[in-house]
């Protein structure tokens, strides 16, 4: 903080004013109220006598089913994430080095194309695919390759398909970022000094492009676990996710308070990815600390 | 073992259609310092991505030791390089990115400390091992890279304006100490610069290079003595280009001025270029009388002291500009522009240039 700056506050200060209210109202406020929520026995608007529990966590701890939740949640994150990382760094790769400017935006538009679509129109696109009648098992049977249709809808499968279909943009888009700004005469150093095309890439431009990596990882993760279209529309409520559980919590059961809760761990799993997120930039990219 | 290249009528037509190499052919002997000098976008980076191998000629070939190595990969063709911004990875220690190219080849943990100890030690790097590059300052990088290069042993070794970043000093610094080290290795070196004092001063020999052609070859002192072309005379320091008919022994260069031809140039009809240096003419205070062919009357225009020597630029009689440079030695005269003057100079001086 800069003392002089504090007491005597310049025009442009009050520029970040709008932004700084608009966070406080729409970020801190609910989650504040959220946090509060969850260790309260009700709903302070509507029950004047509330008291302060620790019930709400202790049921979820308690409760093999939700601790299974937690972890269908995580797991289907997980999935989600490294898929769209496979799928989306050769496509990232390729876009952050092709020469030509036509091939570089024909790039750029089929990997932005989908995002024009709602999620919704996206995945019953997918229903109509995955389906025990879809296009796809319907294919396979008339080419005599399966006999029994394919369990696709309703599985974490068909969630995976589903979600990586939709976040894998924002993986491309972080990943051609930071592969852009690597020098590709980094590359041919390495060939010069005896790498093969595919150890060069692995000893040079892999790590470089970690910082991309995790960032992309991070943010596909984070929306994935906070799905709830797709998990829906795919799982048909055959497989539990968190934000479906919050949902059925409000609008069935209206036990807000134990959705906060749930709510908080979702916030919490993120926030950890965040904070190992910063660890590992800090290990494998050191030297931008030390310039 | 340092290797002899061969350039057999290279050119590279890229992409968009652009012409960046023209048919170019020469030879590099083995642990000769060979310099590719032109100006900006004559095609020297390509030539020497080429060589390299980043980049495949649209035709001619590339041969070293004699064996074609024109389509060869860049990681089997064990040459090194110094890229103009170094690519240094910025991710290893200064140990290890000397330590590449000796991973690459599999040789064990001790020689290759060993190796490159020696390296760092030999460019004067000791106990800088465990810095990144990115807290090295521009000379130490350029250091690095040069180890990296060398540590290898490379057959030939590829350098693209590696001083270019470098500020003066340093750079005359560190062009006495490539040259030395590439005289103690006997390496072969190729030397992509722009900047002809540099060229001069480093190579045994110099390819001129301009719009994707070599114009010419030749030694230092060859290529400052009797350019052969026009842009060669142009480009490597200041000159007098002269252009006109001939007449008997002489050039009727127009303006009433009429250069006598050296002996050598006596026969013929036609037009003709002549480059006449700053430094091959005397200037005198205003003489009587001037011998036609071999000296002229004149006005200094304007005067450049560069400590050594004087540039004085002078306008003849017939509205020729001439370019007269004088040593600075205390007793000869300094004129000053106003001053009436008589330029002189031997007919053997002049180099007759192919257009
Ligand atoms: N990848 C490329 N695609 C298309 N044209 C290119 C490419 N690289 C270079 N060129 C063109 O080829 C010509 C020669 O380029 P090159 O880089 O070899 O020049 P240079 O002599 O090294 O110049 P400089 O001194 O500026 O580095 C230039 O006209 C340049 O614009
Ligand atoms: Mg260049």
């Amino acid at each position: 903080m800069n003392s002089t700056a504090a007491t005597r506050p310049n025009g442009l200060a009050l520029f970040i004013l709008p932004s700084a209210l608009l966070f406080a109202l729409f970020f801190f406020l609910p989650i504040g109220l959220m946090a509060v929520m969850s260790v309260l026995t009700g709903n302070p608007v509507v029950m004047p006598k509330v008291a302060f529990t620790t019930r709400h966590y202790v049921r979820m701890i308690g409760d093999p089913f939700y601790l299974e939740v937690i972890w269908t949640t995580v797991r289907i994150g997980l999935v989600t994430t490294l898929v769209a990382l496979a799928i989306g760094y050769p496509l990232a790769h390729w876009m952050a080095r092709i020469k030509s400017r036509t091939g570089h935006a024909l790039l750029l538009m089929a990997v932005l194309a989908p995002m024009l679509t709602g999620i919704v129109v996206r995945t019953f696109a997918w229903m109509t695919l995955l389906s025990d009648k879809g296009v796809v098992n319907e294919t396979l049977m008339s080419l005599g390759l399966i006999s029994q249709p394919l369990k696709l809808m309703y599985t974490e499968t068909g969630i995976v398909v589903g979600l990586v279909h939709i976040y894998v943009p924002f993986m491309v888009l972080t990943l051609t970022g930071v592969i852009g700004r690597i020098d590709e005469r980094l590359e041919q150093a390495a060939e010069n000094l005896g790498a093969s095309p595919l150890r060069a890439f692995l000893e040079v431009t892999l790590p470089l492009s970690l910082p991309g990596i995790l960032a992309g990882s991070l943010l596909v993760f984070a929306l994935a676990i906070s799905a709830y279209v797709t998990p829906i529309l795919l799982g048909g409520f055959q497989i539990m996710t968190l934000p479906i559980l919050i949902y059925q919590q409000i609008s069935a059961n209206f036990n807000v308070g134990f959705a906060a809760a749930l709510g908080i761990v979702l916030l919490v799993i993120s926030l950890l990815l965040v904070v190992a997120y910063n660890r590992a930039l800090g290990l494998v990219s050191g030297q931008r600390e030390l310039q | 073992m340092s290797a002899s290249i061969e350039i057999a009528g290279v050119s590279k037509v890229y992409d968009g259609g652009v012409r960046a190499v023209d048919a170019v052919a020469m030879d590099v002997r083995q642990g000769e310092f060979f310099s590719l000098l032109g100006p900006s976008g004559c095609g020297k980076t390509t030539t020497l991505r080429m060589i390299a191998g980043f980049e495949t000629p649209s035709s001619g070939a590339i041969r070293v030791d004699g064996a074609d190595i024109t389509h060869v990969p860049a990681h089997k063709r064990d040459m090194g390089m110094v890229f103009q911004n170094y690519a240094l990875f910025p991710h290893r220690t200064v140990a290890e990115n000397v330590a590449f190219g000796l991973r690459m080849r599999g040789l064990d943990k001790a020689t290759i400390a060993a190796k490159v100890k020696a390296a760092l030690a030999m460019v004067e790097l000791s106990g800088l091992e465990d810095r990144r590059p990115a807290q090295l300052s521009g000379g130490q990088q350029q250091r690095v890279a040069l180890a990296r290069a060398i540590v290898i042993a490379p057959r030939v070794l590829l350098c693209d304006e590696p001083l270019g970043a470098l500020d003066k000093k340093l750079r005359q610094q560190m062009q006495f100490e490539l040259k030395q080290l590439q005289k103690k290795l006997g390496l072969t070196l190729v030397f992509v610069t722009h900047d002809q004092e540099e060229a001069l001063a480093m190579s045994d020999r110099i390819a001129v290079m301009n719009g994707g052609r070599v114009e010419q070859v030749g030694t230092p002192t060859e290529i400052y003595n009797q350019p052969t072309t026009r842009f060669v005379a142009d480009f490597i320091g200041d000159t007098n280009i002269f252009r006109g008919e001939r007449v008997g022994p002489n050039l009727d260069v127009g303006k009433g001025l009429i250069l006598a031809l050296p002996p050598s140039e006596m026969q013929g009809t036609g037009v003709l270029s002549v480059a006449l240096r700053p430094e091959k003419i005397r200037l005198i205070p205003r003489a009587e009388s001037a011998a036609a062919g071999s000296s002229a009357h004149g006005i200094v225009e304007n005067t450049n002291f560069l400590g050594g020597a004087v540039l004085y630029r002078v306008e003849l009689a017939g509205g020729h500009r001439v370019l007269v440079q004088q040593p600075n030695a205390g007793t000869s005269r300094l004129f000053v522009p106003g001053n009436g003057v008589t330029l002189e100079w031997t007919p053997a001086d002049l180099v007759v240039l192919k257009d």
